[in-house]
């Protein structure tokens, strides 16, 4: 206590170097907080827009050959598989049906390939509600800040909801017809003329080759009849029991007497190559995790997450050199004053942790500081919703804003982290300083 | 009243087998018995995009089915290439050094081109014919056909309509239509070329150009040319992974 109380004295004694040194440590804390919580922003997008185009917490989906050689990712008999999910699934939100499929979308402007979610609005009544609708200002030249068009049109027939970027390409405006262009199971073209009920705000790579139709008109498209399907997305109470829940449900439909394709952890376009190459005819449930059907996507938060390690890194051994010095320096200045303190009884033991709970405390207050203000700084450019002009990079921050996302856990672990490098910074110099003996500290001169 | 008989005889329409006939007539031309190469330079044509120029050899065994499309310029794409065996088409990419298994609908070399247009002809086999009038084409009288796909064949586009010149039997134009009846695609044949087979004892037919329009993406096209039609045998291998794996080698 009685060192804790002259070690805090010695920090406000020496306040022009306390305050440097904690702007220093609190502005890298407030870097950290920021790249952490772009890191997080980019989780969050990915979960987002993964289970709102892609897939559910947990997918089941499958494979159907009418012979060796063809293959379509379709679920035949859905109901009768839906009953089994909703009845064996615990910890179940809800499951809706999505249609897939794969076409070319050709507008005035020219033309893009998409992936087709086909959409159910009776079986999911809030889906208009998962989307954020782009200004015209997002896909128009010229275009305004209004927004026009409804997602919940896309329970009328032949409706299609395309993202700006694809609005933008195609040349189109809401109301506009566009023809898709998609290829048969058994390989014959066929097409369909949709009108484009909404335009929603791009959700970075997967809404980049993303476009979302009603059901009917893509079982139209695909000449699909009677009760099939896509998949089967399964939405959970909690997302973390993804992986468990997919586990527990192949076991239960193996035991149904379902046919099940060997666990792959990779999305279902992955697939096609393998179930084309194997010679087994008619149906393959397969089930996934949300993880699984944008694995491909994961780089993208794992090369941000490398980036900021090297950032902080960089930073890091900077501040610990300049803090490592600082204490060299404190230790030289006050040598006769440990010299009076091992005199009076002081051990070397406690004149190290003198020293080591002057770059505790040090730490602790300036990466509270700079993580408090790395947090109001995320929250606000979150709030500001930044735009980001540049494709690529809106596809990589999965988003056509930077995202900024502030995780309590995060936020505390920079804290212990950067305070524990500074104490790690300042044990050398502390323990030297443990090791003046008394007599040759009392006769040190500058 | 004879003279109206005659009239009636002269323009009526001919019947299923006569079609079918026109048909055979189509395919068998083009068939050899032997083999087939060919050099094709492929030229595309994109909305507000920069022209696109291939050259690729064409190698086919008709007698089984089978096909060899190698790409060999630009640079870039040198060493791609298409392998047709066992009614599977697989495409092989050099820069990544993998087969992977393509349709029916496959844009070669992303073209507007498909392996129907450097395949044998099989209308006769994969099409059920009715016909639909004699009329002009430019200065050629026609006879326009309308095709429909047969049971349990699988195509790219379930109905065709050709223009077969009435004087010489050769395709002049046709017309590809997608399942929900949109016109796809027109393709026009200008000239013919032939070649003596010793293989097959005849003459073969092949067209000198193939002019592809994109009737969906408006302002798409795409011209096939064939030269260097050559007739004789084949190296059995080919038709074979490891000879188009080691073209980019």
């Amino acid at each position: 206590m009685v060192l804790a109380s002259i070690a805090l004295r010695n920090l406000v004694q020496a306040r022009r170097r306390t305050l440097l040194l904690s702007t220093a440590i609190g502005l890298v804390t407030t870097l950290l907080v920021l790249l952490l919580s772009i890191s997080a922003g980019i989780s969050d997008n990915l979960v987002q827009s993964a289970t709102t185009l892609s897939s559910g917490h947990v997918v089941v989906a499958g494979f159907y050959k009418p012979s060796p050689t063809l293959g379509a990712p379709l679920v035949t008999d859905a109901s009768k598989v839906r009953a089994i999910v909703e009845a064996k699934t615990p910890g179940l939100e809800r499951v809706v049906a999505r249609g897939r499929g794969w076409g070319k979308i050709v507008g005035p402007g020219g033309s893009v390939q998409a992936s087709l979610s086909g959409v159910t609005l009776s079986d999911e009544p809030g889906f208009a509600d998962t989307l954020q609708l782009a200004p015209r200002s997002a896909y128009l030249e010229g275009g305004g800040p209004e927004v026009v068009g409804d997602a919940r049109r896309i329970g009328e027939p032949d409706a299609l909801i395309l993202f700006a970027s694809h609005a933008r390409r195609l040349e189109v405006d809401v109301g506009d017809l566009v023809t898709i262009v998609t290829e048969q199971t058994d390989g014959r073209s066929n097409t369909l003329d949709v009108t484009v009920v909404a335009i929603a705000r791009d959700m970075g790579m997967l809404s980049s080759w993303s476009a979302i139709i009603d059901e009917p008109s893509l079982k139209k498209l695909y000449s699909l009849k009677g009760d099939t399907t896509g998949a089967l997305w399964v939405y959970l109470d909690d997302i973390a029991e993804s992986e468990r829940t997919m586990t527990s449900l192949r076991t239960t439909l193996a035991q149904e007497g379902y046919a099940l394709m060997d666990y792959q952890p990779v999305p279902f376009w992955m697939k096609f190559e393998v179930v084309g190459g194997e010679d087994w005819t008619g149906q393959k449930l397969d089930l996934t995790t949300w993880a699984d059907e944008v694995s491909f996507l994961m780089y993208t938060v794992v090369a941000f997450d490398i980036v900021t390690v090297f950032i902080s890194s960089i930073l890091l051994i900077i501040i610990a050199i300049g803090i490592s010095n600082t204490m060299f320096n404190t230790v030289r200045e006050r040598t006769r004053e440990i010299g009076t303190m091992r005199a009076i009884g002081l051990r070397r033991r406690q004149v190290l942790w003198l020293f080591m709970l002057e770059a505790i405390f040090l730490g602790l207050f300036a990466t509270t500081c700079g993580a408090g203000l790395g947090a109001v700084l995320a929250l606000a450019l979150d709030a500001a919703a930044i735009p980001v002009p540049i494709e690529a990079m809106q596809a990589f921050l999965l988003s056509d804003t930077i995202p900024f996302s502030v995780r309590p856990l995060a936020l505390s672990g920079s804290v212990a982290f950067l305070t524990t490098c500074t104490a790690l910074a300042a044990l050398w110099p502390s323990y030297r300083a443990a090791l003046l003996r008394p007599i040759v500290a009392l006769g040190y001169t500058a | 009243m004879l003279a109206l008989f005659i009239a009636t005889l002269a323009w009526a329409a001919p019947s299923s087998d006569e079609l079918v006939g026109m048909l055979k007539v189509v395919d068998d031309r083009q068939q050899n018995n032997g083999d087939w190469r060919s050099l094709v330079y492929i030229e595309q044509k994109e909305k507000d995009k920069s022209d696109l120029a291939y050259q690729a050899a064409i190698y086919r065994r008709d007698a089984d089915d089978k096909l060899v499309i190698l790409f060999l310029k630009p640079q870039a794409e040198a060493g791609k290439g298409y392998l047709r065996a066992d009614s599977n088409l697989f495409m092989f990419d050099p820069t990544v050094g993998k087969w992977e298994r393509r349709t029916e609908r496959e844009r070669i070399g992303g073209t507007g081109s498909q392996r129907q247009d450097f395949d044998q002809s099989r209308l006769a086999d994969e099409y059920a014919p009715t016909f639909v009038a004699e009329e002009k084409l430019g200065q050629y009288t026609v006879n326009r056909i309308k095709l429909a796909v047969k049971a349990g064949i699988d195509v790219a586009y379930p109905v065709v309509e050709l223009w077969l010149d009435k004087a010489t039997g050769n395709v002049l134009k046709r017309q590809d239509f997608a399942e929900s009846g949109r016109l796809m695609r027109t393709t026009y044949y200008p000239a013919w070329n032939k070649l003596y087979s010793e293989s097959k004892k005849a003459e073969v037919y092949f067209p000198k150009e193939v002019w592809i329009y994109d009737e969906v993406e408006k302002g798409n096209q795409t011209k096939v040319v064939i030269q260097e039609v050559d007739l004789k045998p084949l190296d059995p291998n080919i038709f074979t992974k490891a000879w188009l794996e080691s073209k980019s080698r």
